[in-house]
């Protein structure tokens, strides 16, 4: 088998994926150096030192080996045909095809396109491949010894002495492969370090199989004719080995995460003793087809590894796992399209060599490529997705290059070009479509984010105590989270937990967080549904969002606070210089009539003015006054007041309905002293639900109320009932006397 | 022997119109002081033996303090007199707790409202004096938060505000409490009985329906009230003392 997708884990949380809200820090990447004691560091260092010596070491002894140094291509029948050469032996013989290279002591070897590519893992013939692997021994053992005679289809012999490559020699291809091989190893070893764990191991030993697969590929891009560093069957087993182990660890690896699957080490055990008898088998007694065989059974892994993912996510929503099953998805369908192509190509002999290594690279670069992104994926969604969209159109330029050469018989520089075009189109097309496809929902989100925002801001300035679930519903419609618990946390600001599974959004930046105390927060689990990773832009939203959210709410109380400073300026200014002049005009006053008008219209300005100047009345304290009031009223025209007041709940008036309330009764009684020369007033006030209800009657001698004259009293009744948007009737009762009606529908804010 | 009487007020119309209240209100024949701003009556307050009024001269014993007054606040000289022996009654034309409650607690021992008609400030007026002074709802309500909060050390259980509010509250321009008491141990304390007094006061009940509810005579209800003015002032004075041991005054 073959590294199929090596789906790799971040380390995680917990021994499960369960996640632990009050974990001290979970990590967010582990590739963050600051985050690493200094064991680690140094152990990290002593890593990269080992590896790069061992990297240097290879290329040195790639180095010293013989060869030939010129450009060679295959033609249409599968010969051996010079490029060019830098060589002045060789000068003369471009375009012409090698017939022969031999030596006195060793024999002659007839080369084939087969001599030019030096790894059998991706020989689809077995023919073949035994062929490629005597002709490389022969090539190395004809280099080894000295001089050699190459004798050329024009009848020209030239004697040569195959020289050392030197490190220059080796091609930039072979460093470019190197450094990404580097690069693995040291991520893999510093998330091991930084969390050791048996998926972190996993995920080291998934970028030593990794980097092991680039450094055969680097090995086979040398250019030349030269003899290969392994000939002989391990040039084979090497990469079949590597397949098989990391097969086996990006099964074993899902198994255990995200999410840790039933019976997960019998099916790791079974896992690794398969691909160990695979491999023993290969070794042992390769059967026929032996490149089908590894190509299926890879293939079959990376299904499995599909399954695996799709399955956690079945059991625990973890966008991870999802995305991991996408990333494999994908991966799965590059290798399906590689092994098509390699195998398509290999009917073509100068067709075969390049497929073969277009496939190796592919083979080993998508895998590299995703266990590079794996502890990052919730960092930069972004990367990762022009990487995967890059890979895709890379993949389909090298297929239409293949396919324009053996096809169109178009040259290898034209068709190149024609296929990188191609490439670039389909890479810009798809990145267009996908970033319309998914900044169009971020779009709308944001826009959707701002309606809410702003309602999320008025609410709150209605009820400042609801911050939390305020905040709560706002995270909620822009992440759409599986679930959202509340939890303590150090921090002050938004952060990202569990590699993308959770954020962490903080209650706010007040001065019990600074003063050290764990503060609360709210924890986002599984972004989208389930669908999708919390990203830092994720959190640095939250945090916007927590910011303007708390600016509004300062913003309105700083202009509150003006407005009620200046309402407070009026209402003393209205009280001090009117409320003095009406008094005096109420002492002078001619007669009783004009003497209660004066009284009256002084309280109506105090209402006014208290109405301006105080914040709000609850209901129940407000009607103790009123009922104070108009008991004290009544009592001095020796009359008796039945007052009821129910309330299913208390609120706080707004200043219009105080005002209003206050008016209404206190005409509508007045109407029933002046009037009416009653004996008793009846005041009646039920709030039921959102339904306030008042009710004055009396027992005096008014009738027919419609026929009465809407002066400024009952005028005045009319406008502050429409002002609360209630309605008012009157109507005669039996046996005597006038009710009066007051019914305001939509009192009491509704109940959320 | 005439009671003396003294009338801050300085609109002249209100002044002859309170004249007229406090000759209505007391057959004794009243020898009447009037004064129409803060130094005046202080004057007149020194002849009769300062501030302290314990020279027992002949002292007043009835003072009608405005609050609004052209060169002050009529409770710069409540707070002045709060040892003389003289019942002391604010007028004013303020009927809310904002502007009462401090008079209260400068040792006011009632208030009169300036807009009311003549019979009903007679009325109110003898009641003072016999010792039955008025409790508005809102005063009452303000009554049982100053004790509250005073006996509860701190003021701990004025905070409404709910445990998760992510700020501060709209409160910048909510009522400003009383002082809480945190280092007063002689605060007195409000009986089982006052309080109800005080939370049916709250709800606008008359002092005969509290009677009622209470099963209890209407005087007793007063006396009920007496009491919780004695106690506010008590505390008040207590209040005071901290302030100013705390600023370094005493």
């Amino acid at each position: 088998m073959s590294a199929p997708a090596a789906t790799s884990p971040p380390e995680r949380l917990g021994p499960d994926s369960a996640f632990e809200p009050d974990a001290p820090d979970p990590p967010r990447s582990h590739a963050v150096p600051n985050r690493m004691g200094p064991a680690q560091r140094s152990g990290l260092a002593a890593l990269a030192l080992l590896v790069c010596m061992g990297v240097f070491l290879l290329a040195r002894q790639l180095a010293a080996a013989p060869w030939i140094e010129a450009h060679w291509r295959a033609n249409a029948v599968g010969a051996v045909v010079l490029n060019t050469s830098p060589l002045p032996a060789l000068a003369a013989l471009d375009g012409v095809m090698l017939v022969s290279v031999g030596s006195a002591s060793v024999g002659t070897l007839e080369p084939d396109a087969l001599v030019l590519q030096p790894m059998p893992r991706w020989q689809v013939s077995d023919l073949r491949r035994l062929r490629q692997d005597s002709q490389q021994q022969t090539l190395a053992a004809l280099l080894g010894q000295g001089n050699v005679q190459l004798s050329w289809a024009d009848g020209s012999v030239v004697t040569l002495a195959p020289t050392a490559r030197g490190l220059a020699g080796l091609g930039l291809p072979f460093f470019a492969f190197s450094a990404l091989a580097l690069a693995l190893i040291a991520l893999g070893a510093s998330v091991l370090l930084t969390r050791p764990q048996p998926r972190n191991a996993l995920y080291l030993l998934l970028c030593l199989v990794q980097a092991g697969q680039l450094m055969f590929v680097a090995t086979g891009t040398l250019p030349g004719l030269g003899a290969a560093l392994l000939p002989g069957p391990g040039a084979l087993l090497g990469p079949l080995a590597l397949d098989a182990m990391g097969a086996a660890a990006a099964v074993h690896v899902l198994m255990l995460h995200p999410r840790r699957q039933p019976h997960a080490r019998w099916v790791a055990a079974g896992v690794w003793t398969l691909a160990l008898a695979w491999w023993c088998l290969a070794w042992l007694a390769p059967p026929p087809g032996l490149w089908w065989w590894a190509q299926a059974l890879a293939l079959a892994c990376a299904a499995a590894a599909w399954w695996l993912a799709g399955r956690s996510y079945g059991t625990e929503p973890n966008p991870f796992a999802r995305l991991m099953q996408q990333a494999t998805a994908l991966v799965a369908a590059g290798l399906v399209v590689v092994t098509a192509l390699v195998a398509l190509a290999s009917r073509w002999p100068d067709t075969a060599a390049a497929a073969a290594t277009l496939g190796a690279w592919a083979w080993c670069l998508m895998p590299s490529g995703l266990l590079l992104a794996a502890p990052f994926v919730s960092r930069s969604r972004q990367v990762l997705r022009d990487a995967g969209l890059l890979a895709v159109a890379t993949v389909i330029a090298g297929a239409l290059h293949l396919l324009f050469m053996a096809s169109l018989s178009l040259g290898r520089a034209s068709s190149l070009l024609l296929a990188a075009a191609f490439g670039a189109l389909v890479y810009l097309s798809a990145r267009r479509w996908a970033l319309a496809h998914i900044t169009g929902r971020h779009a709308l989100g944001a826009e959707r984010a701002f309606e809410q925002l702003y309602r999320a801001a008025r609410d709150l300035q209605l009820h400042p105590g609801r911050y939390s679930q305020m905040l709560e519903q706002l995270l909620r419609d822009l992440f759409q989270p599986r679930e959202v618990v509340q939890a303590r946390c150090q921090g002050t600001q938004a952060r990202v937990v569990g590699a993308g599974a959770a954020l962490e959004v903080p209650l706010r930046g007040n001065a019990r967080r600074s003063q050290g105390q764990p503060g609360r927060a709210l924890m986002l689990r599984f972004a989208g549904d389930g669908q999708r990773l919390f990203t830092d832009d994720d959190a640095r939203l939250a945090d916007r969002l927590v910011e303007q959210l708390r600016r509004a709410g300062a913003y309105d109380r700083a202009v509150e606070r003006g407005r009620s400073e200046e309402r407070q300026r009026i209402a003393q200014d209205l009280h001090d210089d009117i409320g003095a002049r009406l008094l005096t005009l109420m002492y002078q006053a001619q007669t009783p009539a004009m003497e209660e008008y004066i009284r009256l219209t002084l309280k109506d300005l105090k209402t006014l003015t208290r109405g301006l100047a105080a914040g709000e009345h609850r209901l129940s304290d407000a009607a103790g006054e009123w009922k104070a009031d108009l008991s004290q009223r009544l009592a001095a025209a020796q009359m008796h007041l039945l007052w009821t007041f129910q309330h299913d709940s208390d609120l706080n008036l707004s200043m219009v309905q105080w005002s209003a309330l206050t008016r209404v009764l206190r005409e509508l009684v007045s109407n029933a002293l002046q009037h009416a020369q009653a004996s008793h007033v009846s005041v009646h006030i039920d709030l039921a639900g959102p339904v306030l209800l008042l009710r004055v009657a009396d027992d005096g001698r008014g009738r027919a109320p419609e026929t009465w004259a809407h002066g400024l009293g009952l005028g005045g009744v009319r406008k502050r009932v429409k002002l609360i948007d209630g309605e008012v009737t009157w109507r005669e009762q039996v046996p005597q006397g006038i009710v009066c009606e007051v019914r305001v529908a939509g009192f009491a804010p509704p109940v959320t | 022997m005439p009671v003396k009487v003294l009338i801050l007020e300085d609109n002249p119309v209100a002044r002859s119109f309170l004249c007229r209240v406090v000759r209505e209100s007391f057959t004794d024949a009243n020898q009447i002081t009037q004064a129409g701003d803060l130094l005046s009556a202080r004057k007149h307050i020194a002849l009769t033996g300062g501030a302290q009024g314990l020279h027992g001269e002949d002292p007043f014993k009835l003072i009608l303090v405005d609050l609004e007054l052209p060169d002050g606040n009529g409770m710069e000289l409540l707070s002045e007199l709060r040892r003389y022996p003289a019942t002391k009654i604010v007028t004013t034309l303020y009927s809310d707790d904002e502007h009462l409650f401090p008079a209260l607690q400068c040792g006011a021992d009632g208030y009169l409202l300036k807009e009311d008609r003549f019979e009903v400030l007679v009325e109110e007026l003898q009641k003072i004096v016999r010792g039955q002074p008025p409790l508005s709802p809102a005063i009452a309500r303000r009554l049982l938060t100053h004790f509250r909060s005073g006996a509860g050390g701190g003021g701990g259980g004025s905070d409404s505000q709910a445990p998760d509010s992510g700020f501060v509250g709209t409160s910048g321009f909510s009522t400003s409490r009383p002082l809480p008491m945190d280092t007063a141990p002689e605060i007195e304390r409000l009986t089982p009985r006052e309080t109800e007094v005080l939370t049916y006061l709250s709800k606008g009940f008359t002092i005969k329906e509290i009677a009622s509810l209470m099963g209890i005579k209407w005087f007793t209800v007063n006396d009920h009230i007496k009491s919780i003015y004695k106690k506010l002032n008590v505390s008040s004075r207590a209040e005071a003392a901290v302030l100013a041991s705390k600023r370094g005054l005493v």
